[in-house]
């Protein structure tokens, strides 16, 4: 039976917002864990002061160290999950503070994203995400694939209901995007990332990440985690180290997972973003709440 | 189509207003009429989403996003005047309201 499930955030958020967001009594905190994050990585631990890839770098860790900061805050305050579910990246986060992985590897993690960035410049390669609000996933399916081939367009996550992330190359989101405001959505926009996480296309820019996830030692999570993949329950070292292989060019069902986990009995979902992001994209059913940060520190 | 009251227009208004107050944390009393959606209370299409569903579930109607998407791109929602006033639509016309 699993009641109380922790969601991790990936990378999606400004830094700035989640930062603001952090109540000073966690400032220290955060500061001492980044810091050492920056030492460890060859970064400067003031954000604007990296320049090139390595400001993406360390804007990328941002989330990873808040995530952290917030789940030892919950533990401490007696808040302790039955399960864990990682939303894109917030998968390595959930398999750090799960102590499937050190945060080290977490941290090593996220700089292997600069090789990536670095191939994705090189084979000027023009990828990006989008966001669709207002249809369901059949809905956006159904439309898109009529328009876009896979290889140029695929939803990455179905979020909720109404919400879903989209991701290919960049032309395709564009026209996407341009597509579904046409056909009714309530907002649809360009990420501008530069890259197409979860989609299919990043495997072959995502190299040095795949092979760094193939030798990290995974231990079995202290506590069991979903697949936003597969919906199974992750309970073996092997099993968290192939949900962390497949993010990043997988497809991933945040909504058909969270309904799995409402199927196992979860009724209390505790968001462990600064801002909320999450709780804002989740749906759960009627007897379901979903705690942020805010309803906990306050 | 649906008949109207002042009652159920007043009804909705002071749920829109309740709402926005709520989720933008704002004193309700600072909310009228030619409040902006954006500039003033920095608010989002999820939260509208949301009131969507709350709206849809207090008044029994069955309408789907898109057709309110549809009816937006015609008539872009900007001050509270705005969303009050589609919310009476979506209560009168339902999925038509495309057609308003």
């Amino acid at each position: 039976m699993f009641q109380k499930v922790f969601l991790f955030n990936g990378i999606g958020s400004s830094y700035e917002k989640l930062l603001a967001k952090l109540p000073p009594e966690l400032n220290d905190k955060y500061s001492y864990y980044y810091e050492i994050a920056c030492a460890r990585l060859g970064l400067n631990k003031d954000i604007e002061k990296n320049l090139g890839y390595d400001s993406k770098i360390a804007q990328w860790l941002v989330p990873f160290i808040c995530d952290r900061v917030i789940y030892e805050h919950f533990i401490c305050k007696g808040i302790i999950p039955d399960i864990g579910m990682g939303y894109s990246s917030g998968i390595v986060s959930a398999s750090a503070c799960f102590n499937a992985i050190p945060h080290e590897a977490a941290w090593d993690i996220v700089k292997s994203h600069r090789s990536m960035l670095i191939a994705l410049d090189e084979a000027h390669e023009e990828l990006d995400t989008g966001i669709i609000v207002g249809f369901s996933y059949d809905d956006l399916s159904e439309l898109l694939n009529k328009e876009f081939s896979p290889e140029d367009l695929v939803i990455g996550s179905g979020n909720s209901a109404f919400h879903a992330m989209i991701s290919g190359k960049a032309r395709a989101v564009e026209k996407a995007v341009e597509l579904c405001i046409k056909e009714g959505a309530l907002k649809a926009f360009r990420l501008n990332t530069g890259t197409a996480f979860h989609h299919s296309i990043m495997k072959k820019y995502s190299l040095e990440y795949i092979a760094y996830c193939d030798d990290l030692k995974y231990n079995a999570p202290e506590y069991p985690m979903m697949s936003v993949f597969d919906f199974s329950v992750l309970t073996t070292a092997e099993q968290v180290a192939r949900e962390n292989q497949l993010n990043v060019y997988t497809q991933m069902r945040w909504d058909l997972a969270l309904k799995e986990l409402e199927q196992l009995g979860a009724t209390e979902f505790f968001d462990i973003s600064t801002n909320g992001s999450l709780s804002k994209l989740s749906r759960v059913g009627r007897k379901c709440k979903i705690y942020t940060f805010d309803d906990i520190f306050s | 189509m649906r008949e109207i009251t002042n009652e159920i227009k007043a009804e909705i208004k002071d749920m829109i207003f309740d709402y926005y107050a709520e989720e933008c944390e704002v004193d309700k009393a600072s909310i009228n009429d030619n409040t902006n959606l954006q500039d003033d209370l920095e608010s989002d299409s999820l939260m509208l989403v949301e009131l969507i569903e709350m709206t849809a579930d207090k008044f029994d109607l069955d309408i789907k996003l898109q057709s309110i998407g549809k009816y937006m791109l015609k008539t872009p929602m900007n001050t509270m005047s705005d969303v009050i006033d589609m919310f009476c639509k979506v209560y009168q016309f339902g999925n038509d309201i495309v057609e308003q």
